[in-house]
């Protein structure tokens, strides 16, 4: 692609012919003292902008993604990277200094992008204007010895030197050649002319690297100025778009809770289906979230189906089903008989399949101990060996497993708590089992601490909230690449020759010999030869045309 | 919509019949290095753009060329007046003229290479329609474009890498390399068929879109071509080590198998082409993957483990172009890069999507 670049000396011999253009003065052998800052800088940017520097960048480059492969990340997997600390505590923190559970965000990976884009624009930059250059400029002067060119074809004609040229010039500008005759004085190098297409090549080359730029730079822009948000929501609740009412948020650098659109979105319904039977059951076969939503809190409302691969598109945000649950339903009363609790408690599923989900429902308000339960719902119960687990991840026979707890909950000592997890250092544990409990069920506590009462279930999504300016730019910038990438492999940079001296070959005075050559500076798809083959038929036909007699009336040459 | 069982069972039939043919086809090719007349890849007067003497070839020439196994120019005609005119009909008569050399049809092309590379050919072309069908039916039974899963994946990208082939083969004469490249398609056909085996069913909703059809698409078929280049790649390096093997005096020369090889300058520039085909298609299949990924996930890049592989193998892909146009990597060194781009690719499938957790788990192997 960049096959413009110079083939250039290793990186610590600095030969002197490579020496010779950057250092002023240009000694042979010059004493290495002799050189100050200003040429080192120019050593080292000739050194960074050389192919083969770029080259061993795109190896690092592609080095240096594969631990943010294999590793968990941050961004991606933060439960991984703390799973990660957990099996390997001397591991991780090394890893993490290291920057290796943020990649693609890291110092070093940073230093990899950015170099191999100083290295890009020092390589481009110039070319470019080489190529404004290379458009204003002529083609070079037909050489002499025209078979000596990798494609060259020879012929006779009847016709004379100058009208031959005068044929082929014209059949080569048909083709879009850009033309070069020799100068009117010039009549001792013979009649020739010179003929190159392709510029468009050198161009896409260029658009393509300049475009990579410019993805770099949407990137940029949608990180410093784009946001993403989670939440999770239970059928039937409503969220607006704000800040305190999201569960993750992560801004762009220059993005505040104020650039939030204030949309909000109610879920009406969610269904989720399943295949029932042979080797897929199980297999989820469709969700559709029921939505209504409003641009603006009180505003009109508007209903919508969200499902996957189907964004809602509100306010300049973008808003994606990205997963689902169960929230089953738990009404809890205390020990004086108030209902302290009734609603829907969210649970997470774990990797264990067919949704077997994990969840704790904090009681703050019982009196006068604190309430707390940890529970396993599962869709569809089956007892094996024993053990509660989910055949189906439909809800075809809902059932919650409980642990009850009392104590202090220590919501109040000012640690943050997920409300995923319980703190269970100041509780005791009031049932010794865990409870199976079916739809309409309760649990009595023991020592009339209480009764808690599965009700029911609903299903959750969790949404994702996402604002990236830089996504239609990135875009543009994609589909330019692409165009530049096949300008610069499908069109070939190439130059035709084409000479004529006077007398046929076989002894013939009359008449000259035509001879054609061609080159591809590049040629990356192929087919070249063809080409060539082509030309230089049409070209020896055309002349054939023109040596054979006309019909009366018609004038042979207009341009002689 | 149900999964149509019965054609699905058609389709599983027509890719055992495709295998069975592919195997005939490649013997029918290692018959052709055994038993077939004696000569030099027939691409020897088409690529070799440097030899002069190719773009000077008559007709005359050709036949030379088929002829000599050697190494250099073979023909003696390069400035010679003997050269036979091949002007038109009205042409200025007995003008000796040189005018490149235009190839003569495929079809006369094949059947000058002899019996075997002629049988060879017509199976491999039964194969590929065979394995055609069997896509299609696949994917007229499920109702949707058929790779979705491993299997399916693996069976669609070798039929690409067999179509893609066969057009190489034909434009560029490669007769000789049919027993290397339909060989590793029969392995992998084969592979898929007995450990990854997956009956006909239906996706999961992340992988119901139409973006399925043109990101998998992209993918599938820049994978065949990819899988071709390797392929070539690896007989470049064999090609290789041998001339450089003769030229130590280690090993003798004229190897049977090696001299019908085409040369290593014509390995790499086929290599070169192939990928020069097929790094836009997965330029395009990675822009269509970010499309999707933004449609479905909420972000056009996320650096998912299959989106960094396949950032990954777009990067030494990226490299090997640009290692074919730097002193000191070109040959071996660039070919090695786009083995290892390769290597990243087959790692990306055959690991990362299988063991590694991500939003691309979808293989479907168990």
């Amino acid at each position: 692609m960049t096959d413009v670049r110079a083939a250039e000396a290793g990186p610590s011999g600095t030969p002197a012919a490579e020496r010779g253009q950057g250092a002023p003065g240009g000694q042979d052998r010059p004493d290495v003292s002799a050189y100050g800052l200003a040429d080192w800088l120019k050593w080292a940017w000739r050194q960074l902008t050389s192919m083969r520097i770029a080259l061993v960048l795109l190896f690092l480059l592609a080095l240096g993604s594969v631990p943010g492969s294999m590793l968990p990340q941050e961004g991606t997997n933060p439960a991984g990277v703390q799973q990660y600390y957990t099996a390997h505590p001397a591991l991780a923190p090394w890893l993490s200094r290291l920057g290796l559970f943020n990649v693609f965000g890291a110092p070093w990976f940073a230093a990899i992008y950015l170099l191999l884009f100083a290295s890009l624009v020092g390589c481009v930059v110039p070319r470019t204007f080489r190529l404004a250059g290379s458009a204003r400029t002529l083609p070079p002067r037909a050489p002499r010895h025209l078979t000596r060119l990798p494609r060259s074809a020879e012929y006779s004609t009847a016709l004379v030197p100058a009208q031959a040229v005068d044929v082929a010039a014209r059949v080569l500008a048909g083709h879009g050649f850009r033309l070069r005759r020799p100068a009117a004085d010039g009549g001792a190098d013979g009649d020739w002319v010179s003929a190159e297409k392709g510029y468009l090549r050198e161009a896409g080359n260029l658009l393509f690297h300049l475009a990579l730029l410019g993805v770099l730079v949407s990137v940029a822009l949608g990180g410093l100025f784009g946001y993403k948000a989670d939440r999770l929501l239970v059928q039937g609740d409503t969220f607006a778009d704000t800040q305190s009412a999201l569960d993750e948020f992560y801004p762009g650098r220059f993005v505040t809770a104020a650039d939030l659109g204030p949309f909000t979105v109610t879920l009406n319904q969610f269904e989720a289906s399943y295949i029932t039977s042979g080797a897929q059951r199980g297999q989820p076969s469709s969700f559709d979230a029921q939505i209504s939503y409003t641009t603006h809190p009180g505003g009109p409302a508007r209903t919508d189906n969200l499902e996957v691969n189907r964004p809602l598109s509100v306010d300049g945000a973008k808003v994606y089903l990205i997963g689902h649950g169960y929230a089953p339903v738990f009404k809890v009363t205390d020990a004086r008989g108030q209902v302290v609790y009734d609603q829907a408690t969210p649970f997470i599923s774990g990797s264990s399949g067919n949704f077997l989900s994990e969840g704790v429902v904090k009681v703050t308000d019982a009196q006068p101990e604190q309430l707390g339960f940890t529970g396993v719902f599962v869709p569809t119960a089956v007892e094996i060996n024993g053990i509660l687990q989910s055949a189906f991840p439909a809800a075809d026979n809902p059932a919650v497993s409980l642990i009850a707890y009392a104590g202090n909950l220590g919501l109040n000592n000012g640690v943050p708590q997920s409300v995923y997890q319980m703190d269970t250092a100041g509780m005791r544990q009031l049932t010794p089992q865990p409870q199976l409990l079916l739809p309409g069920q309760s649990l009595k506590l023991p020592g009339g601490q209480g009764t808690i009462t599965f009700t029911g279930y609903v299903p959750w999504v969790s949404l994702a909230i996402t604002h990236d300016p830089g996504q239609l730019p990135a875009l543009v910038c994609g589909i330019a690449a692409l165009g530049g990438l096949l300008l610069s492999f499908m069109v070939r940079r190439r130059r035709l020759f084409v000479r004529a001296r006077a007398g046929g070959k076989a002894g013939s005075p009359q008449g000259s010999t035509v001879q054609v050559g061609g080159l591809a500076r590049t040629d990356a798809s192929g087919g070249f030869e063809e080409e060539f083959a082509s030309l230089a038929a049409e070209l020896r036909a055309a002349h054939e045309r023109a040596a054979a007699p006309i019909p009366a009336g018609h004038s042979q040459h207009e341009g002689e | 919509m149900p999964v149509n069982v019965a054609l699905g069972h058609v389709s599983t039939d027509f890719l055992i019949a495709a295998l069975v043919i592919y195997s005939l086809s490649v013997v029918a090719f290692a018959g052709d290095f055994a038993f077939g007349r004696p000569r030099r890849a027939g691409s020897v007067a088409r690529v070799q753009a440097r030899e002069r003497a190719a773009a000077l070839a008559t007709v005359a020439t050709a036949g030379a060329a088929a002829a000599g196994p050697g190494n250099g120019p073979v023909n003696g005609t390069v400035d010679g007046p003997a050269d036979a005119a091949v002007a038109g009909p009205d042409a200025a008569p007995a003008v000796p003229d040189s005018m490149p050399e235009v190839a003569p049809p495929p079809l006369v092309a094949i059947r000058q290479a002899g019996r075997w590379v002629e049988a060879a050919m017509a199976l491999s072309v039964i194969a590929v329609a065979a394995h055609t069908v069997a896509i299609v039916t696949r994917g007229l039974a499920v109702h949707r474009a058929p790779w979705g899963n491993m299997y399916e994946f693996v069976t669609a990208l070798t039929c690409v890498a067999a179509i893609f082939f066969l057009f190489v083969m034909i434009r560029y004469r490669a007769w000789a390399l049919g027993v290397f490249v339909m060989g590793a398609v029969v392995v992998a056909l084969g592979l898929a068929e007995t450990l990854i085996y997956t009956a006909a069913g239906q996706l999961v909703p992340a992988l119901q879109s139409y973006w399925l059809s043109i990101h998998v698409t992209a993918m599938t078929l820049a994978t065949g071509i990819f899988f071709v280049a390797a392929v070539l790649g690896v007989v470049y390096l064999a090609a290789d080590r041998y001339n450089r093997r003769v030229a130590a005096g280690r090993a003798e020369p004229g190897n049977g198998i090696m001299r019908r090889l085409p040369t290593t300058e014509q390995l790499d520039r086929l290599t070169y082409r192939t990928i020069v085909f097929g790094f836009p298609v997965w330029t395009f299949g990675v822009i269509a993957g970010a499309i999707w990924a933004d449609e479905a996930w909420g972000r056009y890049w996320g650096w998912d483990p299959v989106e960094t592989w396949a950032f990954i193998t777009w990067v030494l892909y990226a490299a090997f172009l640009h290692a074919r146009a730097t002193a000191g990597f070109r040959g071996r060194r660039a070919q090695y890069i786009q083995l290892l781009g390769f290597a990243t690719l087959m790692f990306n499938i055959l690991v990362v999507q299988v063991f590694i957790t991500g939003l691309h788990s979808y293989a479907g192997v168990s």
